[in-house]
């Protein structure tokens, strides 16, 4: 008979475990995130793409030191630095980044170019949606990373 | 070696050279004192305090500047005790408390002596928090160098440079305490020829390279050892390169050559190797006009093309003009495959068989370097190769040695005692004539009988008296003496001089040219063969036949003027590798374009090939490998340090490709696939470089022996060349002569440098005033060929009567005005 008990007593846990769930279906919204249609959060020391940033006015943080291109440990970062046109500077100072890339196929977002810049020029942003058809497209050039497709910058205390 | 003496380092007993400076002391025994003043070749002076250690005293214990003391036997130091670091850390600070600390925007920054040694012996902390004092930062002290006041240590190292190496003082402190500030002298300009120099040297980066600013960072450099062309010394230095492009170059040091000093040129001036104007594809002539082509269809027109001449006028109307700026192997190539494979003797370089001059160049440029006499002919070292210039400073200020110069300008170095002879185009073999003549008498030897006439005067015997007393003189003539109309009875004449003297052996010239001394070793002059083996010397011909597996004729070919000079005539296919005579001649013109067909292989579209059926795009010197030699029969290896632009190759491998498509059943003589096996056959064509291989060469070159030729012995008799006529129009002498600073082809390229220098013509002061006219007028110079317009310089330093017009002037070629006289002949001179 112990056939019959083991019935009842198994549909006693489902209809325990079910009244949970019907309970969570009618008091809590889904947690379940409509990728891509809705945007994801992540938390916020999370290191995605690059991004090159300004000051308010406008002008390029970045000075072309090359001490990213120097910590980064896989050497995805290319700098090429340059005079800046007094009558026309891109940056404050002497001294910019002419050619600025930084090559995610080599890239582990470890944060080092971060932690590097003396001017906080490059931060690694939230974006992690680096999917690309072409291999070319995964080098990011100084034009890409001073315009990042969603803005997103944060300043880490941490970093 | 009995002045080893015993000192104690930190209870450590060293041992120690008597008199030598602890700095080098300690550094032997591994101890690296930090400094900032203190460098190997200036002269000590105490003046940043960083080397501070103790010392036993008289007194007890105290601190001194290692690099001005020198040790005695028994001395005790303490370089690591707690005063001793306390004292370092003390002097760091200070130097730190005014210093901006911008590594990151700073080209020093990774290869800086005061981030190194802060790190070492600094603390890492600042009892100031002020605001640091601020000065100039990015002050130009020229068009080369940058200064920024801020970042200066003030150690004196370039104050000192230019005043113990340059014997030019041009910088100086100013101002005082904190507010010391390097500086300029009023109204002195930073222009001496190997200013850059001091950029090598300055510990921090207060002097930096302007023209390189900003393009590189120290640590992502490779570094390639290689040698400078732009002159015949062959000085050492380090080409870097980041993405196979030239970032920098800087000096290397080769104590036999360069010691550790380069030239404002060979440092600043290496922008043709990355030019927007070179050549990146192949040209050929195609319905008039050049148009790019592919390798293929190049190298087959060219094939074609020469072929055609031959068989239709024969192998003798073809020639090969080849470069003194061009590697040995480019040179023995286009040599080997005009005799070898096109069966022409018709080769030659421009200062090759058209020059005057002793092929085996100077003895040494140690034994200028220790000379206790100076002779200098027709040769300005200050502007034809700096850095030799300064070792003779060297000479003159620190062992004591005269100068006796005879030149058609008063030339820098007239400035030392000495005797200086400053004889008119025309004048000099009589001048020379009577220094023989005193010379002899002056040894008590009879004169021969045609020097009867001479006279000797004061001047004549005093400079006479000095080489008859100098023991190791360094006797050199150069190109103004040993070209052009008149040169033969020149160069005659001053052998006379310096045989009469007892110093034949020692008499050398000066090629200004980079590879001047190995193109002849090659054999790219028309009565050389490799090894400068004379042609008509049956036994070499023989040997080199069995080399390169074919027949040599021992028929004499043109030169140089001749051929382009025959392209009216016999001369029906010219292949002509990295020279320009349209560009030095514009007149050439017309000899040029009547040739049935012309090569170029060259790094840019010269006037001369602009002429061309086919253009070759060459690789430049940086961009492919190969050896030069020096002046000094240096063979000096230049590696390749960056990528060819655009599809250009090497010289070598152009002729290679070239001489296998035109004689495919010959490809086995030519099957060399490298630069170190075209040295390797070299080695073999040419005596002199027998024992030498690619690797042996090693990093600073191996030097061919200066008695493997004969130096002349005898006193000849000479027919003098009447000097040109001065008449009522022509009444002026034409001076030429070269400047560093000119607009010559591969210097043009830089063109950051090309406002440097002073480009026009010169007068005397008396004759610009008795023409009327005042400095920067524009000035016409008329001979009776052709006229310049150029703007006028006046200087003292220029002979009255003469006019000096430099060589290799854009839009001024001075070669038009030459006549039968060449370039010494007359001129008319006016405001234009
Ligand atoms: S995140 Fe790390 S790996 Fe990526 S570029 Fe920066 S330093 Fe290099
Ligand atoms: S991003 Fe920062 S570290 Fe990198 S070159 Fe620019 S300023 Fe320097
Ligand atoms: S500029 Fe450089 S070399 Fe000259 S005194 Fe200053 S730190 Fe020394
Ligand atoms: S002296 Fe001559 S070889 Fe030396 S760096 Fe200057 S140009 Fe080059
Ligand atoms: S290095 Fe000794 S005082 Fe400057």
């Amino acid at each position: 008979m112990s056939g019959l008990k083991e019935l009842v007593q198994g549909a006693e846990f489902i209809a325990k475990s079910m009244g949970v769930t019907l309970k969570t279906l009618v008091t809590e919204a889904p947690n379940t995130v409509q990728y891509p249609e809705e945007p994801v959060a992540m938390y916020p020391r999370f290191r995605g793409l690059h991004e090159l940033r300004r000051y308010e006015d406008g002008m390029e943080r970045c000075i072309g030191c090359s001490l990213c291109e120097a910590a980064c440990p896989t050497g995805a970062i290319y700098v090429l630095a340059a005079e800046n046109d007094p009558s026309n500077p891109v940056s404050p100072g002497e001294r910019h980044a002419e050619v600025y890339e930084v090559n995610l196929m080599r890239c582990i977002f470890c944060g080092d170019c971060m932690r590097a810049c003396p001017t906080e020029a490059i931060v690694l942003g939230h974006n992690f949606e680096l999917a690309q058809y072409d291999r070319v497209d995964l080098i990011l050039d100084k034009e890409a990373l001073l315009n990042p497709p969603t803005p997103n910058v944060i300043i880490r205390p941490d970093a | 070696m009995s002045d080893w003496i015993t000192i104690t380092i930190d209870g450590k007993e060293v041992k120690a050279k008597q008199g030598e400076l602890l700095t080098e002391a300690a550094a032997r025994a591994g101890i690296h004192i930090p400094v900032f003043c203190s460098h190997p070749k200036l002269d000590p002076l105490g003046a940043c305090r960083m080397c501070l250690v103790e010392t036993e005293g008289r007194r007890g214990k105290m601190l001194v500047t290692a690099c001005t003391t020198p040790v005695n036997d028994g001395a005790v130091f303490y370089y690591d005790s707690p005063r001793a670091k306390d004292a370092r850390a003390g002097t760091m600070e200070l130097i730190l408390a005014n210093h901006p600390l911008d590594c990151p925007i700073c080209d020093k920054g990774g290869e800086c002596d005061l981030q190194d040694q802060a790190m070492e012996h600094g603390t890492g902390h600042s009892h100031y928090w002020e605001e640091k004092r601020h000065k100039e930062k990015n002050y130009p002290l020229s068009d080369l160098i940058m200064l920024d006041q801020e970042r200066c240590v003030t150690c004196w190292r370039c104050i000192r440079y230019l005043e113990q190496w340059e014997d030019k003082p041009q910088l100086g402190l100013f101002n005082r305490g904190s507010a010391t500030v390097i500086d300029k002298f009023p109204d002195a300009e930073l222009d001496a020829y190997t200013s850059g120099s001091i950029v090598d040297i300055c510990p921090v980066g207060a002097l930096t390279n302007r023209l390189s600013r900003f393009r590189y960072r120290p640590w992502r450099l490779e570094h390639t050892d290689s040698i400078c062309t732009h002159c015949g010394m062959g000085c050492n230095l380090r080409i870097d390169t980041r993405d196979f492009r030239v970032r920098r170059n800087v000096a290397r040091t080769n104590m036999a050559v360069n010691d550790e000093w380069i030239c404002d040129k060979g440092r600043f001036a290496n922008g043709f190797a990355f030019s927007e104007q070179r050549l990146i594809q192949p040209l050929a002539r195609i319905d008039g006009e050049l148009q790019p082509v592919s390798w293929s269809e190049a190298l087959d027109r060219v094939v074609a093309g020469l072929k055609d001449v031959v068989a239709r006028h024969g192998a003798a109307s073809v020639g090969g003009i080849g470069s003194a700026k061009l590697s040995n192997e480019a040179n023995y190539l286009l040599g080997k495959f005009m005799r070898g494979l096109v069966g022409t003797n018709n080769v030659d370089f421009r200062e090759g068989s058209a020059l005057k001059a002793e092929r085996r160049g100077i003895p040494s440029l140690k034994a200028a370097r220790e000379a206790d006499l100076i002779v200098l002919m027709g040769v300005d070292p200050s502007e034809e190769m700096p850095v030799l210039a300064n070792f003779l400073k060297r000479a003159v200020k620190r062992g004591g040695a005269p100068v006796i110069i005879v030149h058609s300008r008063r030339i820098e170095l007239t400035k030392y005692d000495g005797v200086f002879f400053n004889p008119a185009p025309g004048e000099e073999s009589p001048l020379f004539d009577a220094l023989t003549k005193a010379s002899l008498q002056a040894r008590n030897e009879a004169s021969p009988d045609w020097l009867a006439e001479v006279e000797v005067d004061e001047e004549t015997r005093k400079a006479a008296a000095l080489l008859a007393k100098a023991e190791k003189p360094f006797i050199i003539y150069g190109t103004d003496y040993a070209w052009g109309y008149g040169s033969a009875s020149i160069v005659q004449a001053l052998t006379n001089w310096i045989v009469a003297a007892g110093h034949g052996d020692r008499l050398g010239f000066l090629h200004s040219q980079a590879n001047a001394v190995g193109a002849a070793d090659m054999g790219l002059m028309p009565d050389l063969l490799p090894g400068q083996r004379p042609l008509t010397d049956a036994a070499a011909r023989a040997q080199l036949e069995a080399l390169w597996q074919t027949e040599l004729s021992a028929q004499a070919g043109l030169g140089y003027s001749g051929m382009i000079a025959s392209a009216l005539g016999r001369i029906k296919a010219l292949y002509i590798m990295g020279a320009d005579p349209v560009g030095e001649k514009p007149g050439y013109q017309k000899e040029l374009s009547s040739l049935d067909f012309l090569v170029v292989q060259d790094l840019f579209l010269t006037e001369t090939a602009k002429l061309a059926d086919v253009v070759l795009p060459a690789a430049s010197y940086v961009e492919s490998a190969g050896t030069f030699t020096s002046t000094e029969r240096r063979v000096q290896k230049a590696p390749q340090a960056a990528k060819a632009v655009g599809d250009s190759l090497p010289d070598w491998t152009i002729l290679m490709h070239i001489a296998r498509r035109y004689a495919p059943e010959k490809a086995d003589a030519w099957r060399t696939p490298s630069v170190e096996a075209i040295f390797a056959e070299i080695t073999q064509a040419a005596p002199q470089y027998a024992g030498f291989t690619w690797e042996n060469l090693g990093d600073s070159g191996r030097q061919w022996a200066w008695d493997a030729l004969p130096a002349p012995r005898e006193i000849v008799a000479y027919q003098a060349s009447e000097p040109a006529p001065i008449d009522k129009t022509f009444n002026m002498r034409l001076v030429t002569g070269s400047l560093l600073w000119d607009d010559g082809n591969v210097f043009a390229a830089t063109e950051r440098m090309a406002s440097l220098g002073r480009k026009g013509v010169w007068l005397h002061p008396a004759d610009a005033e008795a023409l009327g006219v005042f400095e920067g007028d524009a000035i016409a110079v008329r001979s009776r060929e052709a006229s310049l317009e150029l703007p006028l310089y006046i200087s003292p330093r220029i002979r009255p009567g003469t006019v000096f017009v430099p060589f290799s002037l854009k839009d001024a070629p001075v070669g038009e005005l030459f006549d039968e006289y060449g370039p010494r002949t007359t001129v008319a001179v006016y405001r234009a």
